[in-house]
């Protein structure tokens, strides 16, 4: 399928119901690929999206009166058609604020990701059943983001999907209600105890407060003497109740002296 | 079965878990079931194949989230079937289902995994047999909090369904006094004559030990990629800043390096000798002895051939390579465990009440939140003496740590630099822990040639082209992987031109952690990529040197314009760091620029940020 290789693809889209095949190929040749074959699409504001693999296009063509088209969303249709390289070409033919209009094509194109738009003046192109005031060229960025690198993927490749294609899912964002995107509320917290430390990674300054209060609050008497009304304070942390004042302590015996304890990641402070 | 016989009802688990906690809640749930006569099999996502979901009767759902909103690895393919147009609106009819989701409230995007798949199973014909649950980490006992009674609802509405899946009831009253569940694994003590005389290589050893041990996280990655020496420990933080931050610099003692700038390194810690002796000590096992562990034999798996051929390795080796014993803290079935071997009877009565539903919470405040270890616990229990088949089972898997590579093969050629925070925290009981890697890096010295078994993977940073122009975001130790991305571009740039690049840092004051300061700055000189006349740019952000704080989000906001240009002419964004809070306010400063500089709303300039990571324009590396 040689010939199928090499032959050259464009896309003509329009909004309108009706479109001359020789207005296409008149701007095809300001495009200079008066030699190509066009594919045709009329009424594309009614697609959703173009019946054409991803990446198979060299030049994309749109031709319209109306100021919407092509939308955000087509013009994302144009982005993922095209070859990397590859040109997109949007000719309106407009009344009135010509300024205005074209930065808004030129920002909406940029937006979806199209590379060094141009304006380009087309009042002089004579079509049959109508003219046209401008066009805004662009370029789909031609290089590779680095090398492409697989999902680290299972012993068994069991499922078959393309992961790289992700153009036939739904969109995940639609499966979650107005109630979903609220903000959160948070549990009430019982007594008042805090319900979390500062974070591993605390921005805020509470880990060095949390730090500075390392000093234990026992007396030496407590410390050198240890008693307990409950009988479990000696027993460890396992045991001891949420007022302990011997909380972080290891265990010790009645009476005896409490030593540090051999926790193998205690810090040096 | 005689003829006739309906096949009996079952459960089917899956779960998806990064961490896991996921995994926990998945085993308790099957756990569960099968005490009350339904067998369950618990299964990760990306170990099953969804097409085959419709011919499932009952299926549970256990899905973590993570702060960014993101799934976990496991359950990506998964998900992108179940997302596909092509699935019908009844392709899982006669399907019943319930999800339970691992989330954290304290985030804009709370268990959107769990949500997401709740709504997209209903949305492809299955029927829920309970709604969903959430489990919270913001809850007073952590999602268990809402698991308990989740699960109750669970059970009593499926036995409703069908009173067969629960020949045994619903409601299942444990006696105190029987375990009744077994240990999952077994132990095969060897007679030392029967060992090869062959001297095992450490690489052998570690792939043999981690190939037997149950972390089912990592089934794949038994033999490393390469051990490492270390050459070089410099402290980067200046005195009188609160952190350590290390700059490590190591060589291949092994086989020669493969890696690309951006990718990720994940390192075996050792863990502290002492503690693996008194832990050996205290469970009354012998250091010595070979051992093979490998699954019990139950109905559904019949005899396991494979024990019979694998070699022995010996009991501490186990231990020291796959258990871990001082940093991770054991689950609430531990204690659970723990209480039927426990011959004092305050031990046992305290032991059965953290495990009971009342002593959830104080369970959470005496072990999660106190992250004590294995070692504490036992320590704390000392009649408790569990057979060695269950400590295999429920001892924490020792986990490697990740990190991201801060140097280039190209610039730092055979060599592995990483930038290290180490990690230091308080608990509520005032007692202070450390983390296990970073701490045990920061005692390594060069002289001691410890070697360090590695493995490579890809991250979420692709490597940039050399004409790729890069708007890079790296406060605090979000700068490693950019020093590595910096560092090969110039190495590049002497060759070839090079693309501009405009780098973001932040740290809290210049003097003390202001990380690679002569390294960033010799780029901004000039033809240095990061210099203005270059068309790049170096903007630094010391949130603590004035009273207003002033991050990296602001100084992006200051470039707007410049940060524009440059994505209009194609440039890519990279975000690294380890903040949770970091990547969103990225995105939304970028979200504000786009829209300011389009005239667009911000909803307009969000679907364009979204547009630009599929296409992988937009990437974060977010770390914890």
């Amino acid at each position: 399928m040689d010939s199928m290789v090499n032959q050259k693809t464009v896309l003509a889209v329009t909004d309108d119901v009706v479109l001359p095949v020789s207005s296409v190929l008149t701007v095809m040749e300001q495009l200079g690929k008066e030699r190509f074959d066009p594919l045709i699409i009329t009424q594309a504001s009614t697609i959703n999206q173009f019946p054409l693999d991803s990446s198979s296009v060299d030049a994309v063509l749109a031709i319209s009166k109306t100021s919407d088209f092509p939308s955000d969303k087509i013009c994302g249709e144009f982005s993922r058609i095209l070859k990397p390289g590859g040109t997109v070409f949007v000719c309106k033919n407009l009344e009135g604020q010509l300024e205005d209009m074209q930065q808004t094509i030129q920002k909406r194109v940029t937006l979806a990701g199209f590379l060094e738009p141009q304006c380009v003046d087309l009042k002089s192109i004579k079509l049959s059943t109508f003219s046209l005031s401008f066009g805004i060229k662009a370029k789909k960025p031609s290089w590779k983001i680095g090398s492409s690198f697989a999902l680290k993927k299972p012993a068994k490749v069991l499922l078959k999907v393309n992961l790289d294609d992700d153009l036939d899912l739904i969109d995940e964002d639609s499966l979650l209600t107005e109630e979903d995107l609220k903000k959160p509320q948070l549990p009430v917290a019982s007594g008042c105890a805090t319900t979390k430390k500062a974070c591993k990674n605390c921005v805020c300054g509470r880990a060095e407060i949390e730090e500075k209060a390392v000093k234990l609050g026992l007396t030496d008497d407590q410390i050198e003497n240890p008693q307990s009304a409950c009988g479990s304070c000696g027993l460890g942390d396992a045991f001891r109740c949420g007022t302990c004042p011997y909380k972080g302590l290891p265990a010790f015996k009645l009476g005896e002296k409490v030593t540090l304890s051999r926790n193998f990641l205690e810090a040096d402070i | 079965m005689t003829m006739g016989e309906k096949p009996k009802k079952k459960l089917l688990v899956l779960y998806a878990s990064q961490t896991g906690n996921a995994l926990d809640a998945a085993e308790r749930i099957g756990r569960e079931a099968e005490r009350r006569g339904c067998p369950a099999s618990i299964v990760s996502t990306d170990e099953f194949d969804a097409s085959y979901l419709p011919h499932e009767e009952a299926v549970v759902f256990v899905v973590s989230t993570t702060g960014q909103g993101d799934s976990p690895d496991s359950f990506k393919a998964f998900w992108k079937f179940l997302l596909q147009k092509k699935l019908e609106k009844d392709w899982l009819q006669g399907v019943r289902f319930a999800v339970f989701g691992l989330g954290d409230s304290g985030y804009q995007k709370y268990n959107f995994v769990a949500k997401k798949l709740d709504k997209r199973l209903s949305g492809l014909g299955a029927t829920t047999i309970i709604e969903k649950g959430l489990g919270d980490d913001q809850h007073p006992s952590g999602y268990e909090g809402t698991l308990d009674p989740w699960m109750l609802s669970l059970w009593s509405t499926l036995y409703q369904i069908n009173p067969k899946y629960f020949p045994k009831g619903p409601d299942v009253k444990i006696s105190q006094d029987d375990l009744i569940d077994q240990p999952k694994y077994r132990i095969l003590y060897h007679k030392q004559d029967k060992l090869e005389s062959t001297l095992l290589t450490d690489s052998d050893i570690i792939q043999r030990a981690r190939g037997m041990s149950p972390g089912k996280l990592y089934k794949d990655k038994s033999k490393p990629d390469c051990f490492l020496k270390m050459t070089r420990n410099e402290v980067l933080t200046k005195a009188g800043s609160t952190k350590d931050v290390r700059h490590f610099e190591f060589q291949s003692v092994s086989s020669t390096i493969e890696y690309e700038v951006g990718d990720v390194v994940e390192l075996l810690p050792s863990q502290n000798p002492s503690a693996i002796d008194a832990f050996i000590e205290r469970c009354d096992l012998d250091p010595e002895s070979f051992i093979i562990v490998g699954p019990r034999e139950t109905e559904n798996s019949g005899v396991n051939e494979e024990m019979v051929t694998q070699l022995p390795i010996k009991l501490k080796t186990f231990v020291e390579l796959t258990m871990d014993v001082t940093s991770a803290s054991p689950r609430r079935y531990f204690f659970e465990v723990m209480s039927f071997y426990a011959t004092a009877e305050h031990e046992k009565e305290r032991l059965q009440y953290f495990a009971s539903t009342e002593g959830r919470e104080d369970l959470y405040n005496y072990n999660q939140k106190e992250s004590r270890s294995i070692l504490e616990v036992l320590e704390d229990f000392p009649s408790v003496q569990i057979p060695f088949e269950w400590l295999v089972q429920l001892v924490p898997p020792l986990k490697p740590r990740a990190f991201s590579i801060s140097s280039s093969p190209l610039a730092h050629p055979d060599q592995v630099h990483l930038t290290v925070s180490i990690v230091s925290w308080i608990t509520p009981y005032k007692r202070t822990r450390k983390g296990l890697c970073s701490s045990w890096l920061a005692s390594l010295t060069p002289e001691e040639e410890v070697h360090i078994p590695v493995w490579f993977h890809k991250g979420s940073l692709p490597a940039p082209s050399q004409s790729l122009p890069l708007i890079l975001v790296g406060p605090g130790t979000g700068c490693a992987p950019f020093r590595g991305f910096i560092a090969e571009r110039s190495v590049q740039a002497q060759s070839s031109p090079v693309a501009p690049v405009m780098f973001f840092f932040g740290c809290r004051n210049k003097d003390t952690d202001f990380l690679y300061r002569d390294f960033w700055e010799s780029h901004t000189r000039e033809g240095g990529m990061l210099s203005e006349e270059m068309g790049g740019g170096f903007y630094t952000a010391f949130s603590r040197d004035q009273p207003k704080k002033v991050y990296v989000q602001h100084k992006i906001r200051e470039m707007s314009k410049k940060v524009w240009d440059l994505l209009c002419g194609g440039a890519a964004v990279y975000v690294a760091g380890s903040s949770t809070k970091m990547p969103s306010d990225i995105m939304s400063a970028l979200e504000e620029i786009v829209s300011e500089e389009t005239g667009r709303s911000k909803e307009d300039a969000s679907q364009c940020l979204k547009g630009l990571e599929k296409k992988g324009r937009y990437n974060v590396e977010a770390w914890s």
